[in-house]
């Protein structure tokens, strides 16, 4: 195609882009992410404080990829962003599904995997990696002991055992 | 924004050149740091509509020291150092741009034309509106001419 051609054709396909930019659904996800640092504009974006439903992300995501790029790293991270409860797609969940396992996740709408793995450290809490839950049995002695642990320490059953785990290595 | 930051860090490389004189150490050495990826758009001030995350990606000759000192800087603006920004994939005829020059921080930005063409050819998913929009306004015969060479199409940014 001749660059007089490719010119032409970018210009139909800009003014439609243009236009859904001004969608108030892409406004508000922008607005905010741009609030809280985690997007950069070099342009005006009307701020917004509230949270944004999880449709407005995946729409605004298809005008600025870069918004599926955070997308999952937010909804673990920092799902207050977010409002709930959330209809995740099921390739979403597919995706958040890897990231809670600490697997590299799919592709997610063109996005490639790493680069949805890399703002999971940080977003939220900087540094943490989502936490999975799991189930154990304890005898009432152990319970005790538990629970005596956390009293003494001044922490939680959960850093009791994890501080334990660690002194193990 | 940047430009502010380079100065910075060339201040803090004198400040610490005295010191390290002063203590008989090695000398931190004059450094070039290449900006690339959207922050050199953003930089560029193309007038195009640009969001970006808040990495920063570089290419950069600096020891340890000084560009740990360079992230600081960069958090402190709410930037982050992309820590594999120079895997960076810039096709070889980019040609770079002073942006400012201190005694010590050489700041240089890569030209719009190759960080378009990389984003375009090694990840156009993500980059798709951006260069549709690029290419509507904007859009030069040296990008066309890098295009060809590359062998990017561009027909799925139209």
């Amino acid at each position: 195609m001749k660059p007089a051609e490719v010119r032409k054709r970018a210009r139909a396909r800009a003014a439609e882009l243009e236009r859904l930019a001004h969608d108030p659904r892409y406004l508000r996800v922008i607005g905010r992410l741009v609030r809280e640092g985690l997007l950069v504009a070099n342009h005006e974006v009307p701020a917004f404080d509230g949270p944004f439903r999880l449709d407005e992300a995946l729409f605004a995501g298809s005008v600025e990829p870069r918004v599926l790029e955070l997308l999952p790293a937010l909804i673990l991270k920092q799902p207050s962003l977010l409002v709930h409860p959330l209809d995740v797609p099921a390739d979403l969940l597919e995706v958040l599904k890897d990231l809670r396992s600490q697997r590299r996740p799919r592709p997610f709408r063109g996005i490639p995997g790493e680069d949805m793995e890399r703002w999971l450290p940080r977003t939220g809490r900087k540094g943490k990696l989502p936490s999975r839950l799991k189930s154990f049995r304890f005898t009432a002695e152990d319970q005790r002991l538990l629970r005596s642990l956390a009293d003494e320490l001044e922490l939680s059953e959960t850093e009791v055992i994890r501080r334990g785990l660690r002194a193990l290595i | 924004m940047l430009v502010e930051i380079a100065r910075k860090l060339d201040r803090w490389i004198v400040d610490q050149n005295v010191l390290l004189v002063e203590e008989g150490l090695l000398r931190h050495a004059a450094c070039s740091i290449r900006l690339l990826g959207q922050s050199a758009l953003i930089e560029a001030n193309l007038g195009l509509r640009l969001l970006a995350t808040r990495d920063v990606d570089v290419r950069a000759d600096y020891d340890d020291a000084v560009r740990l000192e360079f992230a600081r800087l960069l958090a402190l603006a709410g930037r982050e150092l992309d820590p594999l920004g120079h895997e960076v994939w810039m096709p070889r005829e980019t040609r770079y741009a002073e942006l400012f020059r201190g005694k010590f921080v050489h700041l240089l930005l890569a030209e719009p034309e190759a960080v378009l063409l990389s984003k375009a050819l090694k990840a156009p998913v993500k980059n798709k509106q951006l260069i549709t929009q690029y290419l509507s306004t904007i859009a030069n015969e040296r990008f066309f001419e890098l295009a060809r060479k590359y062998r990017v199409d561009l027909e799925p940014f139209t």
